[in-house]
């Protein structure tokens, strides 16, 4: 499965990358999508079966949505 | 057709950059469709913040831009009132922002305007602004950032909307304590070129609309385009560029070359370091001035408080007597800029993260 996470800053998004690499997880960083968002961040694209642990710096994390057939479905949305 | 299409970019680009080579020729000075960093400065200039008579007249493209931007995503229901990402540091780097712009006499929606006006000394600008921005992903990939913003109440979101609406009621009511240049009969500068209200403002909702819609950003582009190899943004500028060039070689407004462009002074290094500052300190606030006023629509309170640092930066530029003419920049001016550089990397080292943590 496709999933897209956003962060609160592009460092966030970097370190979240090089965790999914240590865990085998193919990622890559990218704009995050209009379709998804009006910000205009970095956010990780990663394939996986299910989503990482990423308990370590979690407060970096902003959503992580799921790519299905019809748009995005929100797994994680970071509390206010 | 999705938004992030390069082909919705590249049309609305096309769309912006007619509109820009239009308003010029219905009022706005030459090269000067849009600049949000001179429209500031004439705002400021209007409600009295700094004295320079040639340069004081609310723009109503500045109230069309953001009003254009609220409705935008209000419509969609993108609207959302957030803050508290280091609202000071960002004042700091708008204030800043405007500093670096106003030694080159244009921002970087400006500064393609420019291009597209054959203006060469705006490509020496566009080289600053470049090496600004890779001065800003150096700090983005070593770590800086600053820190997350919070849901606030839907009421603070609104405050920079209401505010543009209240500019928009002083420039038609034109009370007398609100300043425009062409009160005064002796005075000449840029204060007394413009469109009429309708056509601005409508220029300004227009384009706010489509910038809310594509994510405009000229720092994006080209951030965009070093760290992912993404062209979609600097596709829409290019296409900004090309089209308000097509125009003005239609309407005969087209000069290449580098001497006696309006509203421009031909000192390379400090147009060169003019932008870099702005490249850099907008890669730092994570968006150019085009980008932090339609944030600030969309309900970003830490973008209507840069918006307000460059504000009140134009106020300080012409006060103080930073901002260049078409004579060149002043002694005060190149200070000031070296001292925005300094900051801009203090303030980049003080919010880096542990890099070893990566």
């Amino acid at each position: 499965m496709t999933y897209i996470a956003t962060f609160f800053s592009h460092f966030g998004a970097l370190r979240f990358r090089k965790n999914c690499e240590s865990l085998g997880i193919p990622a890559v960083n990218m704009p995050v999508p209009r379709d998804l968002s009006s910000s205009c961040g970095t956010c990780t694209r990663f394939e996986a079966d299910a989503v990482p642990d990423y308990t370590a710096h979690r407060d970096e994390l902003e959503k992580i949505v799921k790519i299905t057939e019809s748009g995005f479905e929100t797994i994680y949305e970071t509390e206010e | 057709m999705s938004f992030d299409s390069k082909k919705f970019t590249v049309a609305i680009g096309l769309l912006i950059g007619i509109i820009s080579a239009m308003l010029v020729k219905f009022g706005n000075p030459a090269n000067m469709g849009f600049c949000i960093a001179c429209f500031i400065r004439d705002t400021a200039g209007a409600l009295g913040l700094h004295g320079a008579k040639g340069v004081q007249y609310i723009r109503p493209e500045i109230i069309g831009l953001v009003l254009g931007s609220f409705a935008a995503a209000l419509f969609s229901k993108e609207f959302k009132a957030r803050g508290g990402s280091a609202p000071m540091t960002r004042f700091i780097l708008g204030f800043f922002v405007m500093v670096g712009a106003l030694m080159f006499l244009g921002c970087p929606f400006r500064m393609v305007l420019r291009i597209a006006g054959g203006d060469l000394n705006a490509v020496v600008g566009l080289v600053g602004f470049a090496a600004g921005i890779l001065c800003g992903v150096f700090f983005l990939n070593k770590g800086f950032s600053l820190k997350r913003s919070y849901t606030l109440s839907a009421c603070e979101g609104t405050v920079m909307p209401v505010i543009q609406a209240v500019f928009l009621a002083l420039l038609i009511a034109a009370p007398t304590f609100i300043l425009f240049t062409s009160n005064y009969a002796d005075v000449k500068g840029p204060g007394k070129a413009h469109a009429a209200i309708i056509i601005s403002l409508a220029a300004g909702l227009i384009v706010g609309i489509l910038a809310q819609k594509s994510r405009f950003c000229m720092v994006g582009g080209l951030r965009d385009l070093i760290l992912f190899r993404e062209a979609r943004l600097i596709l829409g500028f290019a296409a900004i560029a090309a089209a308000a060039c097509a125009a003005n070689v239609a309407m005969g407004s087209f000069t290449l070359g580098f001497e006696n462009q309006p509203v421009a002074h031909t000192d390379a290094l400090w147009n060169f370091l003019g932008m870099l500052l702005v490249g850099f300190a907008s890669v730092l606030l994570g968006g150019c001035p085009l980008r932090q006023l339609i944030l600030s629509g969309e309900g970003n309170t830490d973008s209507a408080v840069t918006s307000l640092g460059l504000l009140v930066g134009a106020a300080f530029c012409h006060n103080f007597a930073l901002a260049s003419s078409a004579a060149g920049p002043t002694p005060n001016g190149k200070v000031a800029v070296i001292i925005g550089i300094v900051v801009a990397v203090a303030i980049a080292f003080a919010n880096l993260s542990q890099k070893q943590e990566a």
